[in-house]
């Protein structure tokens, strides 16, 4: 027995010191160890040849892909350059292994500017300002889209592609019937037209939360959309990169302000249960039956894909669009929120600069249009080029934009803008939370 | 548990159950060309196999692109390599003195097993309560703050309580259930135990996502007016009641309640299975006495059948408590964990990835695992008390 018990010991004490020895370390901080990109003088053509083809990294595939390689044909032609797309579902994660383990392609698309600003902290992106000029390209994007960009003073990223968010929806036949104006002025003028709808006996707005795991980023919208109107682009900004802390007096009311929308007897269909139950793509069903159910939807321009079959078919006749006005008293100016693809640069050479160039470029996207699902995020894009009026009318009302703001949880680090935000939104719109208490909570849970 | 029957044929062979032989063999001397050849043996070996199944991802060209291929030779080099490996290992050690070679022969053996456990049980375990004491991305040690900001929020309090909720009732009603099926299955004709059997046994093949996606059509809610999609809103509304929001209804913690059902219907089954068999195994002639002595069936149950059955009846229970503890799929396609139904495992899932706090993750499982050792050890325990009864 002794035996037994002194070997026991033993075996346990040698299997607990190895695993010691294996794991009493902390890791390194910086694996990564920078290098590539950098460069802070401005690039001249000639400085670098290019090799004649040009890699580039995106998250879109399928039918995106080929309207995308379809932009690029005239051009690759032209300037006698090939480009190799390559499409990534898991482009967050792919694009940080590629870049940090030195194999970066030359071109990356980033949907979401966070990533591109963990490497650009890097030193592994050429800001666009090198090799662009930067006056230009900014006189004809929609104003404050390279903003969204920035990181530490210098914009990492140029938007080739544009999704816009500020949308009302409504069912054009239905809505026209009723007399209600499809051109209120201030969102207090909308309300006074949401008054009515409700006397008529009709909920005023449908609206759904509910998307699986990440239950709750519409709500989040909601509160962008009325900080962006409420308190204009410049708190807008303080709140997103958190120079203002997440349960500022300006936050908090907001809150307030969307939740006397949301949660206003008889303003949403089915209430507060409803929104929460209902998945995001289907809140737009209840505006097409018969009779409609609601009128209003609040969604970005991607909604259209979820529209019933017969609605898609003859969208100009059943569907109207405008975009979510201003507020009284509030930011004076027209604002949109949205998102978009940004291009960026690792390799700096001739071939990538030229493409860079286009890309970026109002001149791109004119085949993409036409095949639809695109949105150009220049003012001075043809707009005859796309494919049916209500884009044509969606991409009128994102160019005539007084100032254009990223959706701000996607600027948010990940514990909050897919977390504590999310779950947040949740939270308080069931009523379980005040907007003091979910505001103080995603405060507390801000990475440090 | 190894150790035991390790320790069991060296004391044999050293206790002198074989005194012949071990005299004969004391006298074999060193032999310094087999633990050489051995040892160079099992070097080569290793390096070959590690190469070829490098190589097997590497350079799939290699292999005509052919998976089939790869995989018929992963097949032989695998279990080809391992059986080499053990040869030459055991020509190593008969190289050395046999005194010394026979002590040695069953941890050398165990060694590659052994080793394994270390690396992926051990090695992450401990690595884990070691980043417990760590920041965020494990690069600065930070004492107990990750305890104690977990200990004070509110979350983790809650999701303890469904954890406890979840052990407490899930168990105990999978395992009431599975011998009640089993006990009338058991009264059947055998064509209708079988096919209630089946039946009953049908969810055990289905994953946790795909039951709890089912399950999520029984429990969904459509306001009321509208048609129900959901089985049970569908049924409460033809009764004339309200629908109801099911996964958002936190009084009396109703919502947990209504996923721990997904997980009874799971896996009461399994327990159905080895209760039903341990029931057969109850000798007949221990009831058929009862039966005489005129005792009812109840009687006959409880103080016959029920006793026979008890240690199978603890180790099912053992097994889904295990499970419970670990509970995490249903929760996070269902609520994730919104609603106050979160559960720890979940819990973790979250501070890890959406919120990238490794340090209080690493807490937060700690704390899993301190609350299932006890449950280890006993079941370790009833298992040798059990194995020993044999």
């Amino acid at each position: 027995m002794d035996r037994r018990l002194s070997r026991r010991t033993i075996m346990t004490g040698a299997a607990a010191t190895a695993a010691l020895g294996m794991t009493g370390c902390l890791q390194n901080p910086d694996p990564s160890g920078g290098g590539g990109g950098g460069g802070g003088e401005k690039y001249q053509p000639g400085d670098t040849p290019g090799n004649g083809s040009v890699s580039i990294l995106g998250a879109f595939g399928g039918q995106e892909q080929e309207a995308f390689m379809a932009s690029l044909e005239k051009f690759e032609a032209d300037a006698k350059i090939t480009i190799n797309y390559t499409p990534d579902k898991d482009f967050t994660n792919t694009i940080q292994q590629r870049a940090g383990a030195g194999d970066a392609p030359d071109i990356a698309l980033f949907p979401q500017p966070g990533g591109m600003f963990d490497l650009a902290g890097k030193g592994l992106i050429t800001p666009i300002d090198a090799f662009l000029d930067y006056d230009a390209l900014n006189s004809t994007l929609i104003p404050g889209f390279l903003d969204s960009a920035r990181f530490e003073g210098r914009v990492y990223g140029a938007p080739m592609r544009m999704a816009c968010k500020s949308l009302i929806w409504y069912p054009k036949k239905a809505y026209e019937k009723g007399g209600y104006s499809a051109e209120p002025a201030t969102m207090q003028e909308l309300t006074t037209i949401t008054e009515k709808i409700k006397a008529d006996g009709i909920a005023p707005w449908s609206d759904g939360w509910d998307d699986g795991q990440a239950t709750g980023w519409v709500g989040t919208d909601w509160i962008e959309e009325f900080m962006l109107r409420v308190h204009g682009p410049v708190v807008y900004d303080d709140w997103t990169k958190h120079r203002i802390p997440f349960n500022a007096k300006e936050v908090v009311e907001v809150f307030d302000i969307v939740g006397e929308l949301l949660k206003g007897k008889g303003n949403v269909l089915g209430g507060t249960d409803a929104i929460i139950n209902t998945p995001f793509s289907e809140a737009p069903l209840p505006l097409f039956e018969d009779p409609t159910k609601a009128m209003l939807v609040r969604q970005g321009n991607f909604v259209t894909g979820f529209f019933p079959e017969d609605i898609q078919a003859n969208m100009d006749d059943e569907v109207g669009v405008y975009a979510m006005p201003t507020w009284e008293g509030g930011f004076d100016g027209q604002p949109i929120l949205g998102g978009g693809d940004l291009a960026s640069l690792f390799t700096l050479n001739d071939d990538t600069v030229k493409v860079m160039e286009f890309l970026t470029s109002d001149a791109f996207g004119g085949e993409w249009a036409a095949a639809g699902g695109w949105l150009s995020p220049h003012r001075t894009f043809d707009q005859s080029l796309y494919s049916d009026s209500i884009t044509r009318q969606v991409a009128e009302i994102a160019s005539g934009a007084a100032v254009f703001r990223y959706d701000g949880s996607d600027l948010m680090p990940t514990a909050v803008g897919g977390g504590s935000f999310w779950t947040g939104m949740v939270q308080w719109l069931q009523g379980t939370k005040t907007s003091q208490e979910v505001c103080d909570e995603i405060e507390a849970g801000w990475p440090k | 548990m190894a150790e035991v029957t390790t320790t069991a044929p060296t004391r044999h062979g050293s206790d002198g159950a074989a005194p012949l032989e071990r005299n004969e063999r004391k006298s074999s001397p060193a032999r310094p060309a087999r633990v050489i050849i051995g040892a160079v043996g099992m070097a080569v070996t290793a390096w070959f196999v590690c190469n070829a199944f490098l190589a097997f991802a590497y350079y799939p060209q290699w292999f005509a692109n052919s998976g089939i291929l790869v995989g018929v030779l992963g097949l032989v080099i695998g279990i080809g390599g391992s059986l080499l490996f053990f040869y030459f290992l055991n020509l190593c050690i008969e190289g050395f003195p046999s005194r010394f070679a026979e002590g040695l022969i069953p941890y050398a053996f165990l060694l590659p097993g052994f080793s394994l456990i270390a690396v992926f049980l051990l090695y992450p375990t401990v690595q884990t309560i070691i980043y417990s004491f760590a920041n965020d991305d494990s690069t600065a040690w930070v004492g107990l703050d990750n305890y104690r900001a977990i200990f004070s929020s509110g979350a983790f309090w809650s999701s303890l309580l469904n954890n406890f909720l979840w052990i407490l009732i899930v168990p105990v009603v999978t395992v009431a259930f599975g011998l009640a099926v089993a006990v009338l299955a058991d009264k059947l004709s055998p064509t209708g135990e079988k096919t209630a059997k089946s039946f009953i046994f049908l969810p055990m093949a289905i994953s946790f996502v795909g039951a709890a996606t089912i399950w999520g059509l029984v429990y969904a809610y459509n306001s009321p007016g509208e048609a129900q999609t959901g089985l049970l809103n569908a049924i409460v509304t033809a009764l004339g009641g309200d629908p109801q929001p099911w996964y958002q209804i936190d009084t009396a913690r109703l919502n947990s309640l209504a996923l721990m059902v997904i997980l009874i219907w799971l896996q009461t089954g399994f327990a159905m299975v080895l209760l039903s068999s341990a029931i057969k195994g109850v000798p007949e002639d221990t009831v058929e006495a009862g039966r005489m002595d005129g005792a009812s069936e109840i009687r006959i149950f409880w103080q016959i059948i029920f006793p026979q059955v008890r240690t199978t009846l603890i180790a099912v229970l053992i097994t889904v408590l295990i499970l419970v503890l670990k509970v995490f799929d249903i929760i996070y396609v269902t609520t994730n964990g919104l609603y106050n139904s979160d559960v720890i495992a979940n819990l973790f899932f979250r501070k890890l990835f959406t919120d990238q706090q490794a340090g209080q993750a690493s807490a937060v499982v700690v704390v899993l695992l301190l609350l299932v050792i006890p449950i280890l050890i006993y079941q370790v325990k009833s298992f040798r008390d059990q194995e020993a009864n044999r």
